[in-house]
């Protein structure tokens, strides 16, 4: 049972001027299940870093566990000490298998070779995974992946469990019973337990505290405080007045036959029959990991799909990929994936080159990215932008190429509600202007009314049009 | 035989064809290859590949060679067995040793930095993601009108970053499964080096080198 | 002096193996370019002409991570790749790997591991394609051309070399400096 202090501890990104964490102070209570929340690029991940010794210390000794800094710790003793497990779940092994990461992690730690098979399956059996056991990790789904990866902390037994948004792209079983197996290593095991995430829904019942990130501080809320903050939290409810079923009369855009999608063995959406309409803005909703990311990469014909797809009656494989891309585009969930150039400006002008430059003038531009609070950034370097203002920047991007057809894998993630509502009235009026054909992911749920009319959920691996008839 | 030393004898075999103009030479190593890729049940499709690839490349060498140099068919000779020499040797090393085992060894039997083992480990996992980036590279493109060649600066400039990204992420994420450069490891599964290995390794070069030497007289 | 992290060394393989990705894009253009170059005995021209793209992974690396080291090891690193997808020159890629990734380390040795300029590339191609042209002469059997003919060989050798590993490389150089994400750049 470890506690995790934190002391005066300032960072700065690298040139930067404003610190993202300030004077902060806080102790994480051992043996506890603390949720660490605030809001996108706030420097939760950053302070989960410097926890785990991953990022150097500004100042040395400002993070100590039990009293002792890491830098005191033996090196084969720091993984039992404190161990991460990250976001992205498919880049954080160093082996092939399942049962050789552990054996890496293990002999990291100068475990005794005769030690290492039951201190595997001990840990496998605790997280319920034994059947993985000798499956190749990049087979893996990224759920599975991310039970692995606890399973690797259980094997080192960690004191200190960092999680930073381990849920993002994982289906909620999986993350039921990753949240039950967190509890009980906690009552069971005394570990102390961080996790970070943005979004304060389906923790209530989990979580002992809740550590409040703002403005470079951590405000760290009693048992009982955290319980009437998570009263008081209501998580955001989807509204949308305009949507009906698909009238008789709409053109069909993308139609898929016996459309089925799979990744690896796993069905994520039976075969079935599906049309996409066009001049239309369709939301697509449904649960993490279920599968939308993986149907918009097959719709642009980067992954593989079961039965046909046309578009405009066309069978998509029949047609050039370069003029198919110019007519139904991705805005990628990962903004970065979207650019090709240096700065604000350049990629700007690409997108005019090649994109309506008719309608988005330059002076339209000009105006837009005023209302983006992009307009002093056009000379800035895209990856030195805040991930929000790299998101806008993105949209931007594409809304100028307008394609026929402009499929958008969750838009706002990480936009602040003030972007959020200049961003809907700029995709809505470039929409209803350039009737183009909008299909939307997008688990950011507020301010889409206006322009959603067809709203597709997805669940049972089934798409289902929701709405009364019209 | 251990894969290190395997690794050795391949790579010391090749260099001294690659300088010694002994054609019975490379024609014994070529048979004894391919005995060992049969023993060791390697495909024939494999084989047939092993077989075309060496004979194109091989053939319009020579071919090249005599019409546009002055080389004895003797050295003809010596040239066309030498890409089977390489190829034959190069698929019975791959097919018949495991990457992660021939890592293990290097680390445990050539005494390799766990450093530059496991950084390697991690990497070669990432391949099918390397292909995919340069797929989903190309289609980002394209939907903004631009089409990239394998002489695209930009193309590579992606990459590159994704591959910043990816070892970042992959660095922190075994610092965290406990890996600490330079310090020191156990080991789960140890890889044999054992005084038959040696023998096998002493009496394949000594063999090699009596051929090369009666061949060169 | 910077020694190696194994950030480093993961970025350098993962490098290699995307230039094994484009070697293995660009195999059957070099088939069919060695192929219709055959008949009049002319397909050496073909692994002159694409040579550059092979060797990339060297200066590539070498002005990436900037460490010494860093383009023999891509170099080689690469080899590896491609022995394990069956490249057509098996146990001899290891070879050459080295051999080309020393070529271009030479350039980098001449210049301290200070400068990172045109000059440099410039160097980096001269060293790789004299280095590897040598190594060829043995292996490839080039010695027995005639000197007309082996000549032609060199300069096309050079052209290739300076075009990927030179002029490509420094383009992509450039947009990585620009972009800010080369720590160990000064410029």
């Amino acid at each position: 049972m470890a506690t995790v202090t934190v002391n005066s501890l300032t960072f700065t990104y690298p040139q930067r001027q404003r610190p993202v964490l300030d004077d902060l102070a806080v102790t994480f209570p051992g043996g506890k299940f603390s949720l660490l929340t605030g809001v996108s690029g706030g420097g939760k991940s950053t302070l989960l870093r410097l926890i785990a010794g991953l990022t150097p210390l500004p100042t040395p000794n400002t993070i100590t566990f039990d009293g002792n800094p890491l830098s005191a710790i033996a090196p084969g003793k720091r993984a039992a000490t404190v161990a991460m497990l990250f976001q992205e779940p498919s880049t954080q092994f160093t082996m092939d298998t399942v049962v050789n990461e552990l054996r890496f992690a293990l002999e990291n730690q100068r475990v005794d070779p005769a030690a290492i098979p039951g201190k595997i399956d001990a840990a496998l059996a605790f997280i319920g995974i034994t059947n993985l056991k000798d499956r190749s990790l990049m087979a893996l789904s990224g759920g599975e992946q991310q039970k692995v990866a606890l399973a690797i902390i259980v094997a080192m037994d960690s004191d200190v469990i960092l999680l930073d948004e381990p849920f993002a792209s994982i289906d909620p079983p999986t993350r039921l019973t990753l949240l039950q197996k967190l509890v009980a290593l906690c009552t069971q095991r005394g570990k102390t337990i961080i996790l970070a995430d943005h979004d304060l829904s389906g923790y209530d019942e989990w979580v002992d505290h809740l550590a409040v990130l703002d403005t470079g501080k951590v405000t760290l809320l009693s048992t009982e405080q955290t319980q009437q903050r998570f009263a008081a939290f209501t998580p955001e409810q989807l509204r949308l007045t305009h949507v009906t079923q698909p009238s008789s009369a709409l053109t069909v855009s993308l139609q898929g036959s016996q459309l089925g999608i799979a990744q690896g063995k796993r069905q994520l959406i039976q075969p079935q029959d599906l049309s996409f309409f066009a001049h239309r803005a369709t939301l697509i909703t449904g649960p993490n990991g279920s599968g939308k990311s993986t149907l918009f990469r097959a719709l642009v014909r980067l992954g593989k799909y079961q039965g046909t797809l046309t578009y405009d009656g066309t069978n998509i494989q029949k047609l050039s990929r370069k003029r198919y891309a110019r007519e139904v585009g991705l805005m990628f969930q990962s903004a970065t994936a979207q650019f090709l150039n240096v700065t604000v400006t350049e990629e700007l002008d690409l997108s005019r080159r090649f994109g309506n430059a008719d309608y988005f003038t330059a002076e339209r531009v000009q105006d837009l990215l005023t209302q983006l609070n992009l307009a002093d950034h056009a000379e800035q370097v895209i990856y030195s932008l805040s991930s929000g203002q790299q998101k806008k920047l993105q949209l931007l991007c594409m809304l100028i190429m307008a394609p026929d057809v402009l499929l958008l894998d969750e838009p706002l993630k990480g936009l602040d509600f003030a972007s959020i509502q200049v961003v809907m009235q700029i995709l809505t009026t470039a929409q209803r202007d350039l009737k183009l054909t909008l299909i939307m992911v997008s688990h950011q749920l507020s301010g889409l009314d206006d322009l959603i009319t067809l709203h597709l959920h997805l669940d049972q691996q089934h798409l289902t049009y929701e709405g009364a008839a019209e | 035989m251990n894969p290190s030393l395997k690794l050795a004898l391949t790579v010391f075999i090749a260099l001294e064809v690659s300088f010694a103009q002994v054609w019975t030479v490379n024609v014994a190593l070529i048979v004894v290859s391919l005995i060992l890729m049969l023993i060791n049940h390697v495909s024939f499709k494999r084989l047939l590949y092993l077989t075309l690839v060496p004979l194109f490349f091989s053939s319009t060498l020579v071919w090249s060679l005599s019409l546009r140099g002055s080389a004895s068919p003797h050295f003809l000779l010596v040239i066309f067995t030498r890409l089977f020499v390489y190829v034959y040797m190069g698929g019975l090393f791959t097919q018949t040793t495991d990457p992660l085992m021939l890592t293990r060894s290097l680390e445990q039997n050539a005494k390799l930095p766990a450093k530059f083992a496991y950084g390697f480990l991690a990497a070669f996992n990432l391949m099918p993601k390397i292909k995919a980036e340069v797929a989903t590279i190309k289609a980002a493109a394209m939907m903004r009108g631009q089409i990239l060649h394998f002489w695209s600066p930009q193309l590579y400039f992606k990459v590159i970053l994704a591959a910043m990204n990816w070892s970042d992420q992959l660095a922190a994420a075994m610092t965290s499964h406990g890996f600490v450069e330079g310090a020191p490891r156990t080991h789960a599964l140890t890889i044999p080096l054992v005084a038959r290995d040696w023998w096998f390794f002493g009496g394949a070069l000594l063999l090699v080198q009596v051929g090369l030497f009666s061949g060169l007289r | 002096m910077k020694r190696w992290h194994i950030r480093d060394i993961i970025l350098v393989t993962i490098l290699a193996i995307f230039m094994g990705v484009i070697f293995w894009v660009i195999g059957p253009l070099y088939t069919v370019l060695a192929a219709a170059l055959a008949p009049f005995g002319l397909s050496p021209l073909a692994n002159e002409l694409l040579l550059g793209i092979w060797v990339m992974a060297g200066p590539l690396a070498g002005f990436i991570i900037r460490i010494p080291g860093a383009a023999t090891l891509g170099e080689l690193l690469g080899a590896v790749v491609e022995m394990f997808l069956g490249g057509i020159w098996g146990a001899s890629t290891l070879i050459s790997g080295v051999v080309q990734g020393f070529g271009s380390e030479l350039g980098f040795i001449f210049t301290g591991y200070k400068r990172y300029t045109w000059s440099t590339l410039v160097l980096t191609a001269l060293t790789t394609t004299i280095v590897t042209f040598t190594w060829d002469l043995f292996r490839s059997g080039y010695a027995a051309y005639h000197v007309p003919f082996l000549l032609l060989l060199f300069a096309v050798r050079f052209a290739s070399v300076f075009v990927f590993g030179g002029v490509l490389t420094k383009l992509i150089n450039n947009l990585l400096v620009r972009a800010h994400v080369l720590p160990n750049a000064t410029h």
